[in-house]
């Protein structure tokens, strides 16, 4: 039927809804009877979605629904609000906007070292020039030199907040969309399953806790990484090294990543034939990069005033055991003594094993069998051995099978190797293994109930073992709010335990995709012990004589839990790898049939 | 067919994990009134609730209210006592301010009841858009900035309202539907405002007969008539009772404030300073003569007396007679279309656009009056949405002065940024096409007006400082918002007038 349609009147095509395939992620669950219904409740706020909305719509939604909760979070308390005379990260990177915009290039690493002096990499002090910078002209007295030290203004804390909010979205978020992308579309996952994952990723309680509750720039660093990521899909390495400099060069945490990224480039130089230019521009490129990163400094260093500078200062212990005596007036000496100088202040050999209670094996061990006793060269050695024991296994399946598609599940093990193993790891630290691990929700499989399950558990944990440090930070109630909100979104205990029931299917073929027994008890175990845990706290004083008693419960339960997230990953690379290499050999004996 | 996803529920627990995380946020000095009447409730006899005076913010809210706050006040003992002193002013231990924002968040779960039922009471092929519906009142940014930031309980009792308006939907629950907004009055007397919608809709739908007007029915008279003076008597007899009604009277009505609020409503009487302001400009050269007391009070935006330098002074009489006539205009369609529940709807809209076009010392909060029941009709079909939509940017940018501080900067235009884009994109989806043509220049003009807001909200919020810096001309932001919004509002107020009369 025709109604006489004036010109204004514009009829609507009604679109034919298209159920997606979702490619083995099982987000949307049949009800029978044609009804359909979400799988878990992430999926039904996109559930509009579902029909091929524009990203240019869904993606602006999406950043400012998480912009929102991010934002929300920082009303809330920073690290050493009213703790002097340290107070903590927040005023040690305000101090360093301090430093860096008062201060000439050569003195950076050197002025008054023991209030918060800059033990960063050269890219977070260029960072904090910017946004010292741009802060000095909405109030100069911010940044004072040495006056306004431990200045605590709520003006002050928008703005920080403000510039933490500003770098995760001019680096992280751009580089998780970009990756993301490219990433499902390798993987042949659908759009919007992208984009789910996408809001899982980006609502991750343990990154926003820490950057903009705690105060942390983790995200630049973690978004460099993944702009690296997602140059090695691209297939662009020279840009992959450049990224991934730069990630070092913002924070040297980023070095967890570094065997896997040295392993995946030599393969790729190595496998299927050796290609010794491509070995050449990599080596030149990331010489270059880290030449570009250091340039300003060592331009500030070759002056006289530097060297006056550097000769009240100490001499830094690297520079010391150089065989070679230089003269102290030269232009060398000078650049020398800038580089060691940034070297020994961005590693610190000279602190100890570990700090506070962390959640890795050493913390672990030391509880019951105390770590003190021994050498500190030698327990130095011990992590060293440890670390490379446990990720040596999976830098050589990278190494062997260089494949895009690896990088994300080596990367977690990995990270947690080092997370597990190596010296001086903070809580915090934890982010590292956990983006990655947190990642693999967009792949292929990447949200039905197995990956999903475990992803979840591990990042729930991580935050839980976060939560002495939060607490202290006065951050409790958004702990709770995000970490339960990602529970919720993601359908994870304790706020669904559907996940962990087994519903057959009619086709049958994703049963592998459901989690086993022993991973429902392991998890339905630390769930368990998560929430005890949490009661203890609360209503139980810990008993007289052991006040830290139940933060070192917090640290085993964790590092049990994280050595368990370690061999997630490493068998799943394993599987992955397995999965890879059948196919290369069905491909090749189709091949041979032709 | 019915995906109705998310819902309600999975919405209101998503949007509860951000108001909690909204508990440190900006607080205006609302969260001390009620604070001050938790105190009032709950330390001090019944009969001197409305004598109470040590604090500037005296309980000026019906006895309901009171009642409600004296509820509350039972289980705020156990978070803090010390709120509950009526001496403790401007008390905010974080006891305090979790346990008040905690109970705006609770209460508003009548809220979220209101709307499920109202997404069930719609008939099949309309499901979806109510259920669309709902959600947009559920995330209402207005909701966010006025209750769970600024600090009210409007979520609270729009839901009763709603709940009302749902149950006058059928015969048979017409009576709960009168008793339910009685028990509004008592709570909050801006509902008011609606009252005439509902007291011509109550008497044509359920008074008299559906077929004839000369047809009454007495049974349902005597038991409305009951049920609502039951309600106004157990609210106000006690009081009665005691001889404090004048008391009351001044307390609920202080008529002397003056025309305009703190800051613009975004009214007629805010179009009327503007141009005003204007003509002190002109005036000289149009001959005419200018007051000179008149010359520094509005742009300042204070509260008080609004004097103007060129136009006639208005008087509250004025302002009466024009809310009461342009009341009445949609009223007649709702007498003679008895049982239309969306007729009922929208002169509930005209009724609040009326009031808060042409009322005395209007809020700009009161934009809530008609945002909210119009949302309940605004996807009946395009044209009812064409009206609706320069209401939802005017009235909810409107609010934006409320909140003024720069940690809520982000929250307030982001979250209402991010409503307008969704749920402007999701009502023309889902609004079906109308049975008459729409009006290709309203339609237009309705576009222009949407697309001038996006550079005149970033002028207003950031482009403004950087031009002219922090101190110079800062009235000039407020003004251009407040007239912009105040066309969006008039516009909208015209163009559903015309779509009301003619659907």
């Amino acid at each position: 039927m025709a109604p006489p349609t004036p010109s204004s009147h514009r009829p609507r095509k009604k679109r034919k809804v298209a159920i997606s395939p979702g490619s083995n992620n099982n987000l949307i669950l049949d009800l029978g009877d044609g009804k359909q219904s979400p799988a878990f409740p992430l999926v039904s706020f996109l559930w509009a979605a579902r029909a091929g909305v524009s990203q240019w719509l869904i993606l602006p939604l999406v950043l400012m629904a998480v912009g929102l909760f991010r934002w929300a979070v920082s009303l809330w308390g920073y690290s050493g609000f009213q703790v002097p005379p340290m107070h903590g990260d927040f005023e040690a990177q305000r101090h360093w906007m301090e430093i860096t915009t008062h201060l000439p290039l050569a003195k950076w690493y050197i002025y008054d070292l023991q209030y918060w002096g800059l033990d960063y990499p050269p890219l977070t002090a260029y960072h904090s020039w910017l946004f010292g910078k741009i802060g000095s002209t909405f109030d100069p007295t911010w940044f004072t030199l040495d006056a306004s030290r431990g200045f605590e203004d709520p003006r002050l804390k928008v703005y920080m907040r403000a510039t933490v909010m500003i770098s995760e979205y001019f680096v992280f978020i751009p580089a998780v969309v970009n990756f993301l992308r490219r990433y499902t579309r390798i993987q042949g996952v659908h759009a919007w399953s992208a984009s789910i994952a996408l809001v899982a990723i980006l609502l991750q309680p343990a990154n926003i806790l820490i950057d903009h509750g705690h105060f942390q720039y983790n995200t630049v660093m973690l978004g460099l990484v993944v702009a690296s990521l997602d140059a090695i899909l691209a297939g662009r390495m020279l840009w992959a090294c450049i990224f991934f400099v730069g990630a070092l060069g913002f924070k040297q945490m980023a070095l967890y990543y570094a065997p896997v990224m040295f392993a995946y480039l030599l393969g790729v130089c190595t496998f299927p034939r050796i290609n010794i230019p491509r070995l050449v521009s990599i080596a030149l490129i990331t010489l270059a990069s880290f030449a570009l990163l250091l340039a300003p400094l060592m331009a500030g260093a070759s002056n006289a005033d530097a060297r006056k500078a550097f000769a009240s200062s100490p001499v830094p212990p690297l520079l010391q055991a150089l065989p070679i005596m230089l003269d102290k007036n030269s232009v060398t000496y000078g650049l020398l003594f800038q580089l060691t100088q940034i070297i020994y202040r961005v590693f610190p050999f000279a602190r100890g094993l570990f700090e506070d209670k962390v959640a890795n094996a050493w913390c672990a061990i030391h509880t019951f069998y105390k770590l003190a006793r021994f050498d500190a060269t030698l327990l130095q050695r011990a992590s060293l051995g440890a670390t490379l024991a446990s990720i040596v296994v999976p830098c050589a399946i990278i190494f062997r099978h260089p494949r895009a598609s690896l990088l994300l599940p080596a990367l977690s093990a990995v990270s947690w190797g080092f997370f597990l193993f190596s010296f001086q790891v903070h809580e915090k630290s934890v982010l590292l293994p956990l983006l990655p691990m947190t990642l693999l929700l967009a792949g292929n499989g990447g949200l039905s109930k197995e990956t999903r399950a475990w992803v979840g558990w591990a990042n729930i944990l991580g935050s839980w073992t976060m939560y002495p440090l939060l607490k202290r930070d006065e951050l409790r109630v958004p702990y709770i709010v995000m970490t339960l909100l990602w529970a919720y979104l993601l359908g994870l205990p304790p706020t669904s335990f559907e996940i962990y029931r087994s519903r057959p299917s009619p086709e049958d073929s994703n049963a592998y995709l459901e989690p086993r027994t022993l991973t429902t008890l392991l998890h339905l175990g630390f769930y368990l012990a998560m929430i005890a845990w949490h009661i203890l706290e609360a209503f139980v004083p810990p008993p007289p004589g052991k006040p830290d008693l139940w933060v070192v419960l917090n640290a085993l339960i964790g590092a049990a839990g994280f050595g368990i997230a370690y061999l997630w990953c490493m068998w799943k690379l394993y599987t992955q790898c397995r999965q890879i290499s059948r196919q290369i050999t069905e491909e090749e004996s189709q091949k041979k049939k032709q | 067919m019915a995906d109705l996803y998310p819902s309600l529920a999975q919405c209101a627990i998503v949007a509860a994990a951000f108001k909690v995380l909204l508990f440190p946020a900006y607080k205006s000095t609302d969260f001390e009134v009620h604070r001050n009447w938790l105190a009032i409730t709950h330390s001090l006899p019944v009969q001197e609730w409305y004598y109470e005076k040590s604090s500037e913010w005296t309980l000026d809210y019906p006895p309901f209210f009171a009642a409600f706050e004296w509820l509350l006040s039972q289980t705020a003992a156990y978070a803090d006592t010390a709120m509950l002193v009526v001496k403790n002013l401007g008390y905010d231990s974080w006891q305090t301010v979790y346990f008040q924002r905690t109970t705006v968040i609770l209460t508003e779960l009548v809220l979220v009841y209101a709307l499920s039922r109202f997404v069930k009471s719609t008939p099949l092929p309309n499901k979806q858009a109510a259920h669309v519906a709902s959600l947009s009142i559920l995330l209402s940014p207005g909701l966010l900035i006025i209750d769970h930031i600024h600090f009210q309980y409007n979520g609270f009792m729009y839901g009763i309202l709603i709940l009302s308006i749902v149950l006058a939907r059928k015969q048979s629950t017409l009576l709960y539907s009168g008793i339910l907004f009685a028990v509004l009055l008592c709570m909050k007397h801006i509902y008011l405002y609606l009252a005439l919608a509902y007291f011509v809709y109550l008497l044509r739908t359920y008074c008299l007969s559906l077929k004839s007007v000369f047809r009454p029915r007495f049974g349902n008279i005597f038991k409305l008539g009951f049920c609502v003076m039951g309600v106004f008597a157990i609210a106000f007899g006690p009081f009665a009772q005691w001889g404090q009604l004048l008391q009351i009277k001044d307390r609920l009505f202080p008529f002397s404030r003056g025309l305009c609020h703190a800051y613009w409503a975004p009214n007629i009487w805010a179009m009327y300073s503007f141009a005003d302001r204007a003509l002190i400009s002109l005036a000289p050269r149009l001959g005419l003569p200018v007051n000179p007391d008149a010359l520094n009070s509005v742009t300042r935006g204070l509260v008080g007396d609004t004097s103007f330098a060129v136009l006639p002074e208005i008087t509250k009489e004025y302002t009466f007679i024009l809310t009461f006539l342009f009341q009445l205009i949609p009223l007649v369609k709702v007498w003679f279309n008895p049982g239309c529940w969306d007729t009922f709807v929208g002169a509930i809209t005209l009724c609040g656009y009326a009031s808060f076009l042409f009322g005395w010392h209007v809020h700009e909060k009161a934009i809530l009056l008609i945002i909210i029941p119009f949302s309940l009709i605004a996807l009946k079909d395009r044209r009812y949405f064409s009206a609706f939509r320069p209401l939802a940017v005017a009235g909810h940018v409107s609010l934006f002065p409320l909140l003024f501080t720069a940690a809520e900067f982000p929250i307030k235009t982001i979250y209402t940024v991010m409503w307008l884009v969704l749920f402007l994109f999701v009502f023309d989806r889902v609004a079906p096409v109308p049975e008459r043509p729409r009006i290709f220049l309203f339609d237009r003009l309705s576009l222009l007006y949407l697309t001038i807001s996006i550079p005149l909200i970033i002028y207003c919020s950031l482009g403004h400082q950087l031009i002219f810096g922090w101190d110079r001309l800062e009235f000039l932001p407020l003004m251009f918002m407040s007239s912009y919004c105040a066309l969006g509002v008039v516009g909208s107020w015209v163009g559903f007038m015309v779509v009301y009369f003619t659907s």
